[in-house]
């Protein structure tokens, strides 16, 4: 099968700053990848450039198609959600049901109000009316009606507590993901949906800094726990990161054995917020 | 064989069933119900000034003030009047319309960057050309439209209002309901409105590409240039074809069009009605004029400017 996603060499430059600079990844189906990186690292710039939304270099199809010129077919099979604000506040949720569904070939009405009734949202309410949380569910609602392959998710639950995260996220994997959608997600909570992902690219400063299926990640990486004495040692392994904790040090590996490293401490996968960090702070030292 | 088949069925969108696409005309149509949820002073306004003035009708009180009482006690003179009055109505709305067609059109492409929505309305396949071109038909005929069918209905009900009020004799008989001669009147505001809707349309296209181009402030943006320029340009050369330019795009049209003798008044004739103005205006050299059209030429390519800018204005 085709990818969804294949980037290729992604250049955008904001004045002086280089918001991607030379970006490629690429992404199959059935897939829920995490587009994971720290503040202006060009997470949503690379995410605009996938729905048309910002002119770039460098070569890019989404579903088969160029987002440059393609656009209002590729939307037919795209759907997106960036963070909670932009509902506007003076449409009322029957006509947001009713926009959908008057543009949408692929919207289905009685999804969305099948959703609908499980929430306390009113179909006379405006969204000025609803709390911050409702209308992220009634943005989700919107997106559970269509009939879409791709669903992008740029910083969807910020500023959510964490009921309706837990909430927005359950909904999505149970009743939204199958083998045939892909969905791709920027977040900041990272501990809190690592768990969901089944491929994480991180980015920073405009690179890729990795970009892996979770599964193959305990083969590649090695996060190594050891006393303060044992340190040295492990040093000599040259771990790309390492920080201490209460009294121990942990050490994180690329492409070592388990065999190598197991004589020294314990040894784990570390978690993808963990390698995230340890990612970063890495590549900041050298 | 069985691999090529599971492949094949693997590719098929699940809904192969669903159509690639909504009809034209019903993505129009919820394009144009969006303006009016958004923008509600399109018809909260004319509907406001339309009970207003039936308001008006109902409490209002003549107060007559000729120095030659003469005049009005032919019939002719009274259906005139009536015309006149009908003219007064109908400019109320036009005014109207005028403020309400530029607030919008200076709105419309920048109150969904200002609030973020453009991230929804994109995220929905609706291309930019379908939104902007939704966006300038309700402030080029819709609304300019809409709001005539509605003075219509007002002038009707005004008159209704008056005459009943004339027959109680709650006020002097000063007017006679004519037909005819209001028909005649409504037809002239008709073409009246056409040829300032063409002739305003690049205006309107302006106020739009502002719209959809400015980070803050789009009224300061879309006026300020064209205060400025001018004087400096007097400043600077002397000169005042700026000026000119203005003046005549703001007027020029009318001019053309009253070029014959255009006087509802004379000492021969009396009062004439409105309707006659459908005899005196010259309509063929106003909609023939080249201004008018190359002014249209000039508001295409601004829409398609306005198109293209909101494809790619990415400041959310």
């Amino acid at each position: 099968m085709t990818a969804v996603i294949e980037a290729r060499d992604l250049t955008k430059s904001y004045g002086a700053t280089r918001a991607l600079d030379g970006v490629s990844f690429s992404v199959e189906p059935g897939r829920i990848v995490g587009l994971i990186g720290p503040n202006g690292a060009g997470k949503t710039t690379a995410l605009k450039a996938i729905l048309g939304l910002t002119p770039f270099g460098g070569e890019l199809r989404v579903l088969g198609l160029d987002p440059r010129t393609q656009r209002d077919e590729l939307m037919r099979d795209v759907c997106f959600m960036a963070d909670v604000a932009v509902l506007p506040r003076w449409l009322r949720v029957s006509q947001a049901l009713a926009f959908c569904e008057g543009v949408h070939p692929r919207f289905d009405r009685s999804i969305a109000q099948a959703f609908l009734r499980k929430t306390d949202i009113h179909l006379a309410s405006r969204v000025r009316q609803l709390s911050k949380g409702m209308v992220t569910q009634l943005h989700l609602a919107l997106i559970m009606a269509i009939d879409a392959r791709l669903l992008v998710l740029d910083e969807p639950t910020l500023g959510l507590d964490l009921l309706y995260r837990r909430k927005f996220y359950d909904t999505l994997v149970n009743d939204y993901f199958d083998k045939e959608r892909t969905i791709l997600l920027t977040t900041h909570q990272v501990e809190e949906v690592e768990n969901l992902f089944t491929d994480v690219i991180f980015i920073n400063r405009g690179r890729v800094a990795l970009a892996s299926a979770v599964e193959d990640l305990g083969g590649r990486y090695q996060q190594l726990t050891l006393s303060a004495e044992a340190a040295p040692r492990g040093r000599a392994l040259q771990p790309f990161y390492e920080r201490e904790l209460f009294g121990r040090v942990a050490m994180f590996f690329e492409g070592r054995s388990a065999a190598e490293l197991g004589a020294l401490g314990e040894l784990r996968t570390p978690s993808i917020a963990d390698l995230f960090v340890a990612k970063m702070q890495g590549t900041a030292n050298t | 064989m069985n691999s090529t088949f599971a492949e094949i069925s693997a590719d098929t969108p699940r809904s192969a069933a669903a159509p690639a696409a909504r009809p034209p005309g019903t993505v129009l149509l919820t394009l144009l119900r969006r303006e009016l949820w958004e923008h509600r002073y399109l018809w909260v306004g004319p509907l406001c000034v339309a009970i207003l003035l039936a308001l008006c009708a109902v409490i209002g009180q003549v107060h007559l003030d000729l120095r030659d009482l003469s005049q009005l006690a032919s019939e002719g003179s009274k259906v005139a009047l009536l015309t006149i009055v009908q003219w007064a109505l109908s400019a109320t709305f036009s005014v109207l319309a005028l403020f309400i067609v530029s607030n919008y059109a200076l709105d419309c492409l920048y109150a969904e960057r200002k609030d973020r929505s453009i991230l929804f309305w994109k995220s929905l396949p609706v291309s930019d050309g379908l939104t902007v071109g939704a966006k300038l038909l309700m402030a080029l005929v819709v609304v300019p439209l809409g709001v005539f069918a509605i003075s219509m209905l007002a002038s009707l009900v005004f008159f209704a209002i008056v005459s009943v009020r004339t027959a109680v004799g709650s006020i002097p008989s000063i007017m006679t309901w004519n037909t005819l001669e209001w028909l005649r009147t409504e037809l002239a505001m008709l073409l009246i409105l056409l040829l300032a809707l063409l002739w305003y349309a690049p205006l309107v296209a302006y106020l739009m590409v502002v719209s959809a181009w400015a980070r803050r402030r789009p009224f300061l943006l879309s006026t300020l240039p064209w205060v400025l320029a001018p004087i400096l340009e007097r400043i600077a050369f002397g000169t005042h074809y700026l000026w000119s330019f203005l003046r005549y795009r703001s007027n020029g049209i009318f001019a053309t069009l009253a070029a014959g003798h255009t006087h509802i008044f004379s000492r021969h004739h009396g009062l004439r009605p409105v309707g006659t103005l459908l005899e005196d205006l010259d309509f063929r050299g106003a909609f023939s004029d080249i201004d008018l059209w190359l002014g249209l030429a000039a508001a295409a390519a601004l829409v398609y400017a306005a198109t293209r800018i909101r494809r790619y204005r990415d400041d959310t």
